[in-house]
């Protein structure tokens, strides 16, 4: 009897068309390691492609180093001691989050570089003139000290929430028997987080991998500069591909190290009630040590860039006309709110799906999409751009017939931007919504189809409604997301479209740091607004 | 007959057993079936399976004459007239008391609506309540209001799957006798699943016993159970399970 599929039919159709959709444009990258191999290719992997792996692996690797060290020192002052400003660090150490890497970059590029206040306070308050080398960060480690600052929110975040809610007994029985805080912390508290900090560290490494715009602003040679320069330099798309298929590969190389080194087993918080760790009052010395701690690393990594933004606008006020700043505020909007739109749509129907249809492949199906968020915004550029021009050549007759005297329609659209951030930050936005309807289970569906309600009422009446504040959360998120975003929206872009990471970029990259402020802190604000307001959204739902 | 039930057959995708074996049984217009069970026997599932919850892998169920599934046949839920009070009550959270018992109502005007809400609300005692939403009722409300909202649209049949156990016990005791005094004014044919013989006992006209996903036996109560326990002096309430000595 199949007559129980045709109840959910016009959901699986769709899904499933949203999921191929979303995940075949990949599939051109991987095809395009088959393609015959230009003169270019050969040169690019006899003299560069040992050059951009190491580089690349440098980066990954102090990265991931330098964040937990920091993430995990923090979760675990935060998670187990009380002192003072505690509970104003414990979110505020998040902040730096909103920060895109690159905007970091260039500020405190702009902090420390010669007319910068640092060396000018030297100079004139100092009489010292310090050696310019010193103060160079347009380097390898000056990147991996910028991604270390904006990036380890993610592990201490995920390692904190670990910490306070799921190690109350195995502490506490560590503490009773004698053990000091240091022995403690190495012999307990680093092996029992050990899958949230690879949770966390491998959000940080991709994050590293997607990045393009610090690379290119300090002049690394990168995987991502290289895919962008090869496609645009050299106007050899077809190497491009085989770069991006190069980088997909060390990312999927990394996924797969996570999954082995979590043990195989996904990690879950325990949904059983737990007991929060009771927190230590320190007092004293440590008490000091703990707030110069957590002071110092929430300003070197959220103050003193934002307070230099806000002088920047300060000085700079009225420089940019305020109508460019106007439209390119109107079109980071656009762009973003439409792509967050579409996707939480998707995963509403992906998810729906994912939960009504009671086979396997319902459940793993979704799974696949989530890869876009893996790989590096280039990549997907590569990937969005083959297939949209594919898509043209195939729609040219079409074009002809009704008119249309280009060549190219779909690729110089909004639509391929669009596409392609739908793609990239699915994952972000499903992950939500599928938490949203574990949430409210099945049950209120089925009470109101007994109540004479088909699907789709029962979807928009009482899935919805309830579901509201998944539907948020997974909005702000993908929206921020998107205004962050810097090598998709410079790449697929239709001509003269700027939006305020695209200008501030620009702005950066042509050294007129200043005024790059202006749209750099709009972005900020926005962010930490953002994130201001879905932590409120989480605290304040139900456990 | 009214309600007639022919070789129901169904088990989960990922068991091997049945769950629900080879069901026969009939019920007449107006009359309350209780289905009774230990934990674990099938009995939500098969309520489920009336309902079209669930899909059956063989059977036949009519229900006044209508075909509600058999061979070439499936009715979807929403289109067969069935009421249903879910264990956990499953009132809708963002909607108030009002609005939980109009959402199930047929197409009338918004006055009538709140008219019948009004109705089936004086008949569960809850008058004045209209406003309410779920969280702020106990949870003795609670399940009358499920009721009410199972009750509002004139389902040809309603099903109540472990109506009282998420009750204190003296309040059992006191909506069981409301339940049944409601359902026969409302002259409504019920199935409801318990696992308790008291709840079975003093509601149920007639008694279905299920174990392991068969049906075990048919019969009144009196004849099935004896005397309610309840009725005799100075014995305290015992359930289903010890009964029967599992
Ligand atoms: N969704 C499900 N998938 C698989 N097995 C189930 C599911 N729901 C119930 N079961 C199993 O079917 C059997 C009958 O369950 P159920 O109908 O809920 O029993 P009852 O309501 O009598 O306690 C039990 O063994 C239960 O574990
Ligand atoms: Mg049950």
């Amino acid at each position: 009897m199949n007559k129980h599929l045709a109840n959910v039919n016009g959901w699986t159709i769709s899904a499933v068309l949203i999921i191929i959709l979303l995940f075949s444009p990949n599939l051109s990258i991987v095809l395009g390691i088959f393609s015959p191999a230009s003169d270019n290719w050969a040169h690019i992997k006899e003299f560069m492609l040992l050059k951009y792996i190491k580089t690349t692996l440098t980066l990954v690797f102090f990265t991931a180093l330098f964040t937990i060290s920091i993430g995990l020192s923090l979760a675990w002052l935060i998670a187990q001691y009380d002192f003072p400003l505690r509970n104003f660090m414990k979110w505020a150490l998040i902040l730096p989050l909103s920060i895109p890497p690159f905007i970091g970059a260039y500020t405190y590029h702009g902090i420390i570089n010669y007319t910068g206040v640092i060396q000018k306070t030297l100079r004139n308050h100092f009489d010292i003139t310090p050696n310019p080398a010193y103060f160079d960060i347009m380097n390898i480690p000056g990147a991996i000290f910028i991604y270390t600052l904006v990036l380890y929110p993610y592990v201490y975040m995920i390692t904190r929430i670990f910490l306070s809610h799921q190690s109350a007994s195995l502490i506490e029985s560590a503490r009773t028997l004698g053990k000091g805080p240091m022995e403690i912390f190495f012999r307990v508290v680093i092996p029992i987080s050990r899958v949230s900090i690879i949770g966390g560290v491998s959000l940080v490494i991709l994050e590293v991998l997607n990045d393009y715009g610090v690379v290119k602003y300090f002049g690394i040679q990168t995987f991502s500069t290289a895919i962008f320069q090869t496609w645009f330099g050299l106007g050899d798309l077809d190497s491009s591909i085989k770069l991006a298929a190069s980088l997909m590969g060390i990312v999927i190389f990394i996924l797969i190290i996570e999954r082995l080194l979590r043990g195989g087993k996904q990690y879950s918080y325990s949904t059983t009630k737990v007991r929060p760790l009771p927190l230590v009052k320190l007092k004293g010395k440590k008490a000091v040590f703990a707030t110069l701690y957590t002071v110092s690393i929430f300003s070197v990594a959220f103050l003193i860039p934002i307070l230099q933004l806000i002088d920047w606008v300060i000085l700079t006020f009225g420089k940019v006309p305020m109508e460019d700043v106007l439209l390119y505020t109107k079109n980071s909007i656009t762009v973003a709110g439409l792509g967050a739109f579409l996707i939480i749509v998707f995963s509403l129907v992906v998810g729906n799906f994912g939960r009504l249809v009671k086979h396997k492949f319902a459940k793993v199906l979704p799974k696949l999409t989530v890869l876009g968020y893996s790989i590096p915004g280039v990549v997907v550029a590569v990937a969005v751009i083959t297939t949209f021009i594919t898509l043209d050549r195939f729609l040219a007759p079409f074009y002809q017939a009704i008119g249309i005297d280009s060549q190219l329609v779909l690729s110089v659209n909004l639509v391929m931007l669009i596409s392609a951030y739908v793609i990239r930050f699915f994952a972000i936005g499903y992950n939500s919504i599928e938490s949203g309807f574990d949430k409210i289970g099945t049950n209120f569906r089925d009470a109101s189809r007994m109540l004479g309600a088909n699907s789709l009422r029962t979807f928009f009446k009482i899935d919805v409604p309830m579901m509201k504040g998944a539907i948020i959360s997974g909005f702000i998120l993908v929206f921020v997301d998107i205004l962050k975003e810097i090598p998709l929206t410079l790449i697929l872009r239709p001509f003269n479209y700027d939006t305020l990471a695209t200008k501030a970029f620009q702005y950066a990259s042509d050294e007129k740091i200043m005024e790059a402020s202006q749209a750099s802190l709009l972005i900020v604000g926005v962010s930490t607004i953002a994130i201001f307001v879905f932590h409120k959204l989480l605290r304040e739902e139900p456990k | 007959m009214y309600m007639e039930i022919n070789n129901l057959m169904f088990s989960y995708s990922n068991s091997s057993s049945k769950t629900v074996d080879n069901f026969s049984f009939s019920v007449e217009k107006g009359e309350v079936i209780s289905m009774l069970g230990r934990s674990g026997s099938g009995k939500s599932t098969f309520l489920r399976l009336i309902a079209g919850l669930e899909m059956p892998s063989g059977g036949s169920f009519t229900l006044n004459g209508k075909k509600m599934f058999c061979e070439d046949t499936f009715i979807h839920p929403e289109k067969r007239g069935i009421g249903m009070v879910f264990q956990d009550y499953a009132l809708f959270p963002h909607m108030s008391v009002e609005d939980n018992i109009i959402f199930g109502l047929p197409k009338m005007s918004r006055k009538e609506k709140i008219k019948r809400a009004g109705e089936v609300l004086e008949l569960v005692e809850l008058t004045g309540f209209e406003k309410r939403y779920p969280h702020q009722l106990s949870g003795g409300q609670q399940q009358r209001v499920a009721l009410a909202r199972a009750i509002a649209p004139e389902p040809e049949l309603i099903l109540l799957d472990e109506p009282f156990s998420n009750l204190d016990t003296d309040l059992q005791v006191k909506i069981r006798g409301d339940l049944r005094r409601i359902l026969k004014k409302a002259k409504t044919t019920a199935i409801f699943v318990t696992h308790n013989q008291n709840d079975a006992h003093a509601l149920a006209d007639r008694i279905v016993k299920i174990k392991d996903g068969k049906i075990d036996k048919i019969g009144r109560p009196c004849d099935l159970l004896g005397v309610s326990p309840t009725e005799i002096p100075g014995m305290i309430e015992i359930t289903y399970e010890e009964l029967i000595g599992v």
